[in-house]
C-alpha cells in the first residue's frame, strides 16, 4: 500500500482561554509555576485529543508552554542569554527581546519534557518543536558575539543537542523552524551551516518551516537547506512556489500549507482538494505532506479546529479519488 | 560638532514607571476613552520623550515621533488616494507596518506633522528637528494600482509632499528633515530620486536634511551631493562602507554622523564613539557633523535608548577635546 499524503500541522495551536489568564496571573507573581505548569499539560493533552479525534497524522504539542518561539528558549539559557524591555512589533503590539550575554552553551534539555508529555497522550508521532539557530540570533539582541556568524554556530551547538536529547527521548520527527531565514538573502548561506550543525548525525526526519519571504530569491538555497523535509506555506501565495518546484525539480519532502492561518474566512473542501492536486502536479505523493501555512496560535480554538477538520476532509477525498486507502 | 538624533523614540517606559500610551491606546480601542483623552496622553508622552531627550545632552531633538503608528501610514492615512492593507515587514527588521496601497490619485490634504512640530516646539528647550517621509520611500513601501509606473507614483508624492515641507517651512521648522532609507536598497533609481526631491524642495529656502539608514552610499557618491539638501545622514552601522566612500572626495555637505547602533542593545564606548568620530574627521570638518544613532531608537527598549543618547553625547564631548 503506498503511503502519502500525510497530514500534519506547522507547530503551535491556540492557547485556551483559562490558559492565557494563568499566563497573566503568573507574569504577575498572583500564582505560581506549579499551577501554570498543570495548567499547560491539561491544554496540551486537549490539543492531542483534537488532533486524533480529527484525524492527522503526525501531531505536534501545540506549544502551550510557549509564548514567544526565541523567547522561550532564552529565557531557558541564563547563562547567555536574558530578556530586554519592551520593544514594538507593531502598532500597539510590544515583547521582550531576548539579548546574548554571553556565551552560548546547553544547560539542559528544554523540550523534552513536554514532548514526553504529549507522546505519552497518543500512539501518532509526536514532532520535537525546535527554534532556528538563525531565528534564534536574529530576533535577538547581542552584546556578546562580535559576529553573527559565530552567534548563530553557537546557536546551532545548542539546538544541536537539544534536538540529540529529543530523538534519544524517542522522537521521529524533529522541526527545526527558521521564519528569519528569508529575511536576508545573502544570509542564506548562514542559515544553511546552522541548521547543517543542528542536524548533524539525527536519524529522526528532520524539518524546517520558512515563511515571510521572497522565495524566488532564495528558492537554490532553500532546497539544498540540510533537512530532509521543507515545510512551506503556500495557500496564502496562491500556490506560487509551485512553480518554482516544477521548473527546478529536488528530492526533499515537502509539507504544503493549504490552508491560510492569517485569515478568518474558513477555505471550503473543493479549494483546499484543487490546492492538494496543484501540490501533486509537482511532487509524488509520498513525498507531500499536507499541513496548514504556519502556526495555528493566532486563530480561535474553533477557527483552528474547522480549518483542519477542511483539510483533513479534503485529503480524504483526494485520496479516495486516486483509489488509495485513507 | 551638534548630537541629534534620527527621528523616532520609544513609546513606552519599563517597569516601574507606567506604559501609559500603550494603556491609552488600548483604552481607545475598546471605546472606554474619546479621541482627546488620548491626544492628552499622545502630548503628555511627547513632552517627556523631549525630556529625555535633552537630559541626555542632546542638541537637536525631535518629537520622537510618539503619534506616529510607523513613518509609512502616518502620511498615507492622512494624504488622499490611499488606503491602508495588512502588516507586512519593515526591511530586515523584526517590526511590521500595515501597507499603504494608492487607489487613487495621491493628494495632500491638510498639514500631517504641522501641529505636531509646533506643539513639540512650545514644550522643548532645544530645537526641534521635523521629520517627513520622503516620497520615493513611501511609493517604494506602498503597493500601487492606480499610477501607470513606480516613478509617476513618486514624482506625484514628491509634488504633494511639497506642501507639507512649505507648512513646515511657514511654521518656523528650523529643519526639515526628509527621510529616504528606501534608495539604498535599489541604487539604480536615483535620477528618479534625485529629480523628485528636486521637485519636492523647489524654493523651500529653510534648511533641510536628507537622512538614509539601513546600507550605504557606495555607488552614489559624490551624485547624493547633488541633492538639494545641506545635510545628508548615513549610518555606519548598518553600511560601514560608508567610511570607505568618505574617504574618496571631499564632502560638501554636512554629515548626519549615524554610528550609534539603534538596533542592538549593547552600549557603545566612549573610545569607540571617538574613534568612529575620528574615522570621518579628514572627510568632514568637526563644525560639520551632527552625530546620532544610526536610525530612529524605537528597536530598542526606552531606557536603553536614553543610556545610548546620554553616551553619545559623553562621546562628542570627548571628541572635540581630541580633535581641538
Amino acid at each position: 500500500m503506498t503511503k502519502g499524503l500525510l497530514t500534519t500541522t506547522v507547530g503551535s495551536f491556540p492557547k485556551p482561554d483559562y490558559l492565557t489568564r494563568a499566563r497573566n496571573q503568573f507574569s504577575l507573581g498572583k500564582i505560581g509555576r506549579e499551577e501554570l505548569a498543570a495548567l499547560e499539560r491539561q491544554a496540551t493533552a486537549e490539543v492531542i485529543r483534537l488532533q486524533e479525534e480529527i484525524g492527522l497524522d503526525i501531531l505536534v504539542h501545540g506549544e502551550m508552554e510557549r509564548g514567544d518561539m526565541v523567547a522561550y528558549f532564552a529565557e531557558l539559557l541564563t547563562e547567555s542569554m536574558a530578556i530586554s524591555g519592551l520593544v514594538r512589533s507593531y502598532g500597539n503590539r510590544y515583547y521582550r527581546k531576548p539579548i546574548i550575554i554571553g556565551k552560548l552553551r546547553w544547560q539542559g534539555p528544554m523540550t523534552v519534557e513536554m514532548w514526553r508529555y504529549a507522546q505519552g497522550l497518543t500512539d501518532k508521532p509526536v514532532k520535537g518543536m525546535l527554534t532556528g539557530p538563525y531565528t534564534m540570533v536574529d530576533w535577538s539582541f547581542d552584546e556578546y558575539y562580535d559576529s553573527r556568524r559565530e552567534a548563530v554556530l553557537d546557536m546551532a551547538g545548542v539546538i544541536h543537542q537539544e534536538a540529540m536529547e529529543l530523538e534519544k527521548a524517542g522522537a521521529r520527527y524533529i522541526q527545526v523552524d527558521e521564519p528569519a531565514a528569508s529575511t536576508r538573502p545573502e544570509e542564506m548561506a548562514l542559515v544553511s551551516q546552522g541548521l547543517a550543525v543542528v542536524t548533524e548525525g539525527l536519524k529522526a526526519k528532520t524539518i524546517s518551516h520558512v515563511c515571510y519571504g521572497d522565495f524566488a530569491k532564495v528558492f537554490d538555497q532553500i532546497v539544498d537547506l540540510p533537512v530532509d523535509q521543507l515545510d512551506i506555506e503556500a495557500a496564502n501565495s496562491d500556490y506560487d512556489l509551485l512553480e518554482l518546484f516544477r521548473r527546478h525539480p529536488f528530492d526533499k519532502e515537502v509539507a504544503l500549507g493549504v490552508v491560510d492561518v492569517h485569515d478568518h474566512r474558513l477555505e471550503t473542501v473543493e479549494e483546499v482538494k484543487e490546492g492538494i492536486r496543484r501540490g501533486l502536479e509537482v511532487l509524488p505523493l509520498e513525498r507531500l505532506y499536507i499541513d496548514p501555512d504556519c502556526g495555528l496560535k493566532t486563530r480561535t480554538w474553533e477557527e483552528a479546529a474547522a480549518k483542519l477538520r477542511v483539510m483533513v476532509q479534503a485529503v480524504r477525498e483526494v485520496k479516495g479519488e486516486l483509489g488509495l486507502e485513507s | 560638532m551638534l548630537t541629534t538624533v534620527v527621528g523616532n523614540y520609544p513609546k513606552i517606559p519599563n517597569r516601574p514607571r507606567p506604559a501609559r500610551l500603550r494603556a491609552a491606546i488600548a483604552r481607545f480601542e475598546r471605546g472606554e476613552i474619546g479621541e482627546d483623552e488620548l491626544r492628552g496622553v499622545e502630548d503628555e508622552v511627547t513632552i517627556e520623550v523631549i525630556e529625555e531627550q535633552v537630559e541626555a545632552g542632546i542638541d537637536i531633538v525631535t518629537d520622537g515621533q510618539i503619534r506616529w503608528e510607523d513613518d509609512q501610514t502616518y502620511f498615507a492615512r492622512r494624504m488622499d488616494g490611499f488606503t491602508i492593507d495588512g502588516l507586512i515587514r519593515y526591511f530586515d527588521t523584526n517590526t511590521y507596518y500595515r501597507q499603504p496601497a494608492v487607489t487613487g490619485a495621491v493628494q495632500w490634504r491638510e498639514p500631517v506633522t504641522v501641529e505636531d512640530y509646533r506643539f513639540a516646539a512650545a514644550h522643548s528647550s532645544q530645537p526641534v528637528k521635523a521629520p517627513v517621509t520622503g516620497p520615493y520611500t513611501l511609493a517604494a513601501l506602498s503597493t500601487s494600482e492606480h499610477y501607470s509606473s513606480f516613478g509617476e507614483l513618486v514624482l506625484a508624492l514628491a509634488r504633494e509632499l511639497r506642501q507639507e515641507v512649505l507648512a513646515l517651512e511657514r511654521a518656523g521648522a528650523p529643519i526639515i528633515q526628509v527621510n529616504e532609507p528606501a534608495i539604498l536598497k535599489r541604487k539604480e533609481d536615483f535620477p528618479l530620486l534625485h529629480q523628485a526631491l528636486g521637485e519636492m524642495m523647489e524654493g523651500v529656502t529653510a534648511e533641510a536634511h536628507l537622512y538614509t539608514w539601513f546600507g550605504d552610499i557606495e555607488g552614489l557618491f559624490p551624485q547624493v551631493l547633488e541633492l538639494p539638501f545641506s545635510a545628508i545622514g548615513l549610518d555606519f552601522v548598518m553600511g560601514p562602507a560608508n567610511y570607505e566612500v568618505l574617504r574618496r572626495g571631499r564632502f560638501t555637505k554636512k554629515l548626519g554622523l549615524g554610528i550609534i547602533d539603534a538596533r542592538n542593545t549593547k552600549l557603545e564606548t566612549v573610545e569607540q564613539i571617538v574613534d568612529r568620530i575620528q574615522r570621518v574627521s579628514d572627510a568632514v570638518a568637526p563644525e560639520s557633523l551632527y552625530v546620532n544613532p544610526s536610525c530612529g531608537l524605537e528597536y530598542l527598549p526606552r531606557e536603553v535608548a536614553q543610556a545610548k543618547l546620554a553616551r553619545m553625547a559623553e562621546g562628542v564631548r570627548r571628541a572635540q577635546e581630541v580633535l581641538r
